[in-house]
C-alpha cells in the first residue's frame, strides 16, 4: 500500500492546482476586456460588471474545489488498491474523473479568454463561440469514454449481466432526450440552407450534425450506460460494509455524470453567446453545477470510506 | 458449515465469513490483521489464534462502521468458528 503521507501530498498538490486555476480565472475576469453591450444593457460600469461576473463565478469555483477533492480521494483509493484485481478498474475510473474535473476549469478559462478576445475584436467572436463549444464537448467526451471502459471492465470482471428491462428503459429515456435535443437544436439552425452559418453556433447545419450533435449524443449514450453499469456493479458487489462505502462513491459518480450531461445539454440547446446574462439559463447552469459539486463530494466520501477499509 | 468449508484452512474460513461484510477487501483485511497484530504469515494462522484475532477484528471493524449490530453479528460468526475448533479439539 502507498504511504499515507505520499497520497496526502498528492491530494495537496491537486488542491494547489485547483487554487491556481481559481486565481487565474478570477484574475482573467478583472483583466480581460469587458462586453460593452452587456454593460450598457444592465447599466453597469466596467468595475461593477467585473465584480458581478466574479460573484457569479464563486459558486462555480466552489464546485471546482469539490471536483478536484473528489478525484484526489478516488485516486488515493485506487493507489491504495493498485496491486489488487479491482485496482486497474478504479484507476481507470479515477482517470475519467480527472478529465471530468479538469473539464470544469478548462472550459471556463478557455471561454473567458476567447470571449475576452472577442470583446476586443468583434471579428473573433464566432471563432470564440465555436472553439468554446468544441472544448466543452471534447473533454467530457474523453471522460465518458474512459469511465465507460472502466464500468464495462468492472461488470465483466464480476461476470454480471445488465438487467434487460432497465437497460431498455435507460435507452428509451436516452432516445426521448436525444430527439428532444435534436428538435431544440434544429430550431436554431437554418435548415433551408445546410451551408448557412447564420445561427447561434456559427456553424453550417451539416457540420453541426456531424461534429456536434452526433458526438454529443454518443457521449451521453456512453455516459448514461456507464452510470447504469456502475450502479449494477455496486448493487451486486458482495460485502455489506464494502457495498455501503461503494454506494456513496457510485451515487456521487452517477450524479457527476448526469449533471455533466445536463450541463452539456443546456449549453448546446441554449448556445453560449459570450455575454453575462442574468437569466434562467444562468440559474439552471448554477443549479446543475451545485448538483455536480455535491456528486463529487459524495464520491470523495465513498472513496475515503473504501480507503479506510484498506488501512485498518 | 458446508463440508467444503470444513476442509478449508482456518484462514480461508475467516476470509469466507469476512467476505459477507467486506467483499473483495476481505482477504486483504484479514491478511493485514494477522500480519500486523498477530505477527504471523496469513497461512500460519491456527485455531488457537482465532479468539485473539477476533478481538483485533472487532476493534478494526468498529472503526469502519458505527452500526454495532453489524459488528456484533460479524464477531458472533467468528466466535462460532472459534468454538467449533474448540469442540473438535476436545
Amino acid at each position: 500500500m502507498m504511504p499515507t503521507s505520499k497520497s496526502a501530498r498528492s491530494t495537496l498538490r491537486t488542491m494547489q492546482f485547483c487554487s491556481v486555476m481559481a486565481v487565474l480565472y478570477i484574475g482573467l475576469i478583472f483583466v480581460l476586456p469587458v462586453n460593452h453591450a452587456t454593460m450598457q444593457h444592465y447599466n453597469l460600469s466596467a468595475l461593477e460588471y467585473r465584480i458581478a461576473t466574479a460573484a457569479i463565478a464563486l459558486p462555480t469555483i466552489a464546485v471546482w474545489f469539490a471536483a478536484f477533492w473528489g478525484y484526489a480521494k478516488l485516486r488515493e483509493y485506487s493507489q491504495a488498491i493498485a496491486k489488487t484485481a479491482e485496482g486497474p478498474h478504479f484507476a481507470k475510473l479515477g482517470i475519467g474523473c480527472i478529465w471530468l474535473a479538469w473539464s470544469l476549469p478548462l472550459t471556463s478559462i478557455v471561454s473567458s479568454v476567447l470571449n475576452g478576445i472577442g470583446n476586443r475584436w468583434q471579428g473573433f467572436h464566432p471563432s470564440a463561440i465555436i472553439i468554446t463549444n468544441y472544448v466543452a464537448l471534447i473533454i467530457p467526451l474523453i471522460a465518458f469514454v474512459i469511465i465507460g471502459l472502466a464500468a464495462r471492465d468492472m461488470l465483466g470482471k464480476s461476470r454480471l449481466n445488465l438487467d434487460i428491462p432497465t437497460a431498455r428503459l435507460t435507452m428509451v429515456l436516452f432516445l426521448a432526450g436525444g430527439l428532444l435535443y435534436c428538435f431544440l437544436v434544429f430550431r436554431s439552425l437554418d435548415l433551408t440552407s445546410l451551408g448557412s452559418t447564420h445561427n447561434s453556433y456559427f456553424l453550417p447545419a451539416w457540420l453541426m450534425i456531424v461534429s456536434v450533435i452526433i458526438p454529443y449524443l454518443y457521449a451521453w449514450c456512453i455516459g448514461l450506460l456507464a452510470a447504469y453499469e456502475i450502479m449494477v456493479f455496486s448493487v451486486n458487489t458482495p460485502g455489506l460494509l464494502y457495498r455501503r462505502a461503494l454506494l456513496y462513491l457510485v451515487t456521487g459518480l452517477v450524479a457527476v455524470i448526469l449533471s455533466s450531461i445536463a450541463l452539456q445539454y443546456i449549453n448546446s440547446v441554449v448556445p453560449r453567446n459570450g455575454e453575462l446574462l442574468l437569466n434562467y439559463r444562468l440559474l439552471l447552469t448554477l443549479a446543475v453545477r451545485v448538483v455536480s459539486g455535491i456528486g463529487f463530494l459524495t464520491l470523495a466520501i465513498g472513496a475515503s470510506r473504501l480507503k479506510k477499509i484498506e488501512e485498518v | 458449515m458446508s463440508s467444503r468449508a470444513a476442509h478449508a484452512s482456518v484462514y480461508d474460513q475467516v476470509v469466507l465469513i469476512t467476505h459477507s461484510y467486506l467483499g473483495p477487501a476481505a482477504n486483504r483485511f484479514i491478511a493485514r490483521q494477522v500480519t500486523n497484530h498477530l505477527h504471523k504469515a496469513p497461512g500460519d494462522l491456527s485455531p488457537a489464534d482465532l479468539l485473539n484475532l477476533t478481538d483485533w477484528i472487532r476493534v478494526a471493524v468498529s472503526l469502519l462502521t458505527e452500526d454495532s449490530n453489524i459488528v456484533e453479528e460479524y464477531i458472533a460468526e467468528l466466535q462460532k468458528l472459534a468454538l467449533s475448533y474448540e469442540k473438535r479439539k476436545r
